[in-house]
């Protein structure tokens, strides 16, 4: 196996796949960064273009910039609170913070640093030991997915700020409006109205921008009088919080290891993919944290949870793909169909039968990894130089990003009005106390929830029992239970903290 | 010269034709078509969609550009096709569940009527899939004890291709599988090989590796194939009906013969591609090029059978 690694490596280091993976970083990174535009979409745009390419070199770009992409996601997640994917908004809410606290580039650093580590790991638990792991994530089933959804949900309970009521609240009006549109269990129309624009329910990127993105912009533009409210992000004077130090990657290393491994292991699970991972892997380590009260805050812990779970999943749910032809997520379903165009049938046999080409892919992926740490860090004084410019500059452009973004995505004239009418919901929301960040993961999160929870009753039919035979099940019907204590105690304890907007 | 000719020519039949039609045409085509694919990117539709598009662009001389527009069951883009301009330059991905399933069974604005077929590409025959330690060896076998208990049978939703083909095989053979609807046949899949689900309706492109890898076993098909030697057909057990997915493209009704003329010669020339033929090869599906009346008519016969099927379920 090593050698073949080591063959691989050699394959990989060639002018071809070199500068495959440079030009995918560097693509990935822009398209991720720019809020609205997403990974998925930079793949499929360059798809057919690799068909004339080997598969090494062709595949080799792909990954690179599905990688760079998820990363890219979180710089501008980051320092203009704009998430440019579901996956990165828990990145926003903690990264965020800390941007307005001057502390920039310690968030950046963070991420950085997270998301690579992420992706190794998973990458080597996918050279290493992805046949028998995969197997294992066969076990889960519908019914063991519907508890582990359950436990990403008690992510809530961190997420909602001082009033659980309203948390709730908020949760429910985003399970309601997921709802909107062909049930993709039974084809009813639900809440359409008659209109069939609608049967698609709510497009998620515009809306996902409507809530959290537009209503920075129009805050801002009625704080713009207030002499308060300093008009650019300021950089820390002192170098210690523009830079991770050794010793708080130290800290966080443990948090690291723990999120890579959930989100390696959820990514390996087919249908769930990145933002599920990256819940869960947040709430679990607000669970176990220190000092719990800081996450949503600033927590450095908190991006480097949600960071790297989430680039863990890029590299595990090529396990299922792989080994047992299963797409993880929508991302690995075009992955899928660029091997299969290159003549490169995932299955138990590819290892055997493309050894040569499988492990040079596999070397990429590792490559990829430091590419990615080198390109990315060289960028970030370009980047936090961008987000410090006057925000009259920068919220002009956020709009007209927001705006294209929405469109781009399915180049439909439709999707501006729902990121209109969502604008006007998240603005309103602030407004009433409601939590928009807990109305997402409402969205977000209901919609797995619903698919497998239906199966699992089908599978079970009237023996409700059933439902509770699995081990795996137990495991996190107990890990819910403790994260809702946990959540309730926290609140029990006195509030001495300054009560601060989780949005 | 020789095109310049054929452009007066199609420009003085088109005004003769219809004065009302403002598309003044330049010989078709003269600026990039759009062909929008109404599921995600990387699906076996959007996949077969993005290699026949790349190979006609070649003959066409023109970009052909495959956009998704995805959501509503395959509603929102089939449904955008249906309205959009009759000039050719915006086409649909036609398959199985948008043209002949959704117009029956769900409430949708269109019906295979809002379109002119142009070309046929590729088909798929489904299959009845169990896991490989399943106890049933033949489909009798699984019949006889699906008919006494209820065995759950993965699928891809209630409306969908997979389970209205599946509610067919099931009524004509006597039993009443429990669906469990996954959000794809692949998904399906997993359930399946994982012990959970007695049972799946998928295509090759789904059941193909995890039959290769021994996981999964085929007990019937709707046709055969080279490579699942010694499968039964629905046929052969008396089930009537045509239970194959299939890839095309469509444009919107009325569109100019040129156009379908233009593109099925720009088809037929990239059928015969190598290329092509070793990359639908390679993602899985049977190249099943057809054009023409008597396809146009067999379709309308597997539309009638939906319907008599819609409206039975409605009762």
């Amino acid at each position: 196996m090593f050698d073949n690694i080591i063959s691989g490596f050699g394959l990989v280091f060639a002018v071809g796949p070199i500068l495959g993976i440079i030009a995918g970083v560097i693509v990935g990174i822009i398209f991720g960064a720019i809020p609205g535009i997403s990974a998925i979409m930079a793949i499929a745009m360059i798809l057919p273009m690799t068909f004339y390419l080997g598969p090494i070199v062709g595949i080799t770009i792909l990954l690179a910039v599905y990688k760079a992409g998820i990363y890219g996601g979180s710089i501008s997640a980051i320092l203009l609170n704009t998430p440019g994917a579901a996956a990165s908004f828990l990145t926003a809410q903690d990264g965020h913070a800390l941007t307005k606290a001057g502390k920039a580039g310690k968030a950046l650093d963070m991420s950085l640093f997270a998301s690579v580590s992420g992706e190794m790991l998973a990458t080597i638990v996918l050279i290493l030991i992805a046949a028998p792991f995969s197997l294992i994530s066969l076990q889960a089933g519908p019914i063991e997915k519907v508890f582990l959804l359950l436990f990403a949900f008690t992510i809530i309970g961190t997420m909602a700020g001082e009033s659980i009521p309203r948390g709730l609240l908020s949760c429910c009006l985003g399970m309601l409006f997921s709802m909107v549109g062909m049930s993709s269990i039974t084809g009813a129309s639900r809440f359409t109205f008659g209109y069939t624009e609608l049967m698609g329910g709510f497009t998620f990127t515009p809306m996902l921008i409507g809530i959290l993105v537009m209503p920075e912009v129009f805050n801002v533009i009625r704080r713009r009088k207030d002499p308060q409210n300093k008009l650019t992000i300021t950089r820390s004077p002192n170098p210690e919080d523009n830079r991770l130090s050794f010793k708080e990657f130290r800290a966080v290393f443990k948090t690291i290891l723990k999120s890579s491994a959930i989100g390696t292991f959820v990514g390996a699970l087919p249908g769930l993919g990145s933002s599920p991972a990256a819940f869960l892997a947040y709430s679990e380590a607000k669970r176990t944290a220190k000092k719990p009260e800081e996450y949503g805050k600033g927590s450095v812990e908190g991006i480097a949870a949600a960071e790297s779970a989430n680039n863990a999943v890029c590299g595990s749910s090529m396990i299922p793909m792989l080994t047992l032809s299963i797409p993880g997520d929508d991302v690995a379903a075009l992955l899928m169909g660029a091997f299969l165009i290159h003549g490169l049938t995932p299955g138990p046999m590819i290892f055997f039968e493309h050894t040569q080409t499988i492990y040079a892919i596999f070397a990429g992926f590792l490559l990829t990894d430091l590419f990615l740490l080198v390109i990315a860090r060289a960028g970030f004084k370009f980047f936090i130089k961008v987000a410090s410019l006057r925000q009259y500059y920068i919220f002009p452009c956020v709009t007209a990003f927001a705006f294209t973004g929405a469109y781009t995505t399915g180049q439909n004239m439709d999707d501006i009005i729902v990121l209109i009418a969502f604008t006007i919901i998240g603005y309103g929301m602030r407004l009433v106390g409601l939590n928009p960040a807990v109305f997402i993961i409402g969205f977000i999160l209901t919609p797995f929830f619903e698919q497998n929870l239906d199966q699992a009753m089908s599978i079970v039919g009237t023996d409700y029992w059933q439902l509770f035979t699995s081990p795996f099940s137990w495991v996190f019907i107990i890990l819910s239970i403790l994260s809702v204590i946990s959540s309730v105690r926290m609140r029990k304890k006195p509030v001495g903290l300054p009560k601060g907007k989780t949005a | 010269m020789k095109n310049f000719k054929k452009a007066l020519t199609v420009i003085s039949t088109t005004l003769a034709v219809s004065l009302a039609s403002s598309a003044v045409m330049a010989a078709y085509p003269n600026k990039p078509i759009n062909v929008i694919v109404p599921w995600g990117a990387g699906g076996d539709s959007d996949l077969t969609t993005r290699i026949w598009a790349k190979a006609v662009e070649k003959d066409l001389g023109v970009p052909v550009v495959v956009i998704n527009k995805s959501g509503g069951g395959g509603i929102i883009g089939t449904s955008y096709v249906a309205r959009a301009r009759k000039d050719g330059y915006t086409l649909i991905n036609a398959g199985l569940s948008n043209m002949l399933v959704t117009p029956n069974f769900s409430k949708a604005p269109y019906s295979f009527d809002s379109f002119t077929p142009i070309v046929k590409m590729t088909s798929v025959p489904l299959g009845v899939i169990v896991a490989a330690d399943s106890p049933y060896k033949t489909f009798p076998e699984f019949v006889a004890n699906a008919k006494n208990n209820t065995i759950t049978q993965g699928s891809w939703g209630a409306s969908s291709s997979g389970t209205i083909l599946a509610e067919i095989i099931a009524k004509e053979s006597g039993y009443k599988p429990r669906y469990v609807n996954a959000k794809s046949s692949a998904e399906s899949m997993v359930s399946l090989v994982g012990g959970h689900i007695d049972s799946a309706v998928a295509f090759p492109p789904a059941f193909g590796p995890h039959v290769a890898a021994g996981r999964a076993r085929v007990l019937v098909m709707n046709k055969e194939m080279a490579e699942y030697p010694n499968v039964p057909t629905f046929a052969d057990y008396g089930i009537k009906g045509s239970f194959e997915g299939w890839s095309g493209i469509f444009a919107p009704k009325g569109v100019p013969q040129e156009v379908i003329d233009r593109l099925t010669a720009a088809t037929a020339k990239a059928m015969k591609d190598p290329e092509v033929i070793a990359q639908y090869k390679n993602i899985g599906a049977t190249m099943d090029f057809r054009h023409g009346p008597e396809w146009i008519a067999d379709m309308k016969t597997t539309y009638g059978i939906m319907k008599t099927a819609a409206a039975e379920a409605k009762k």
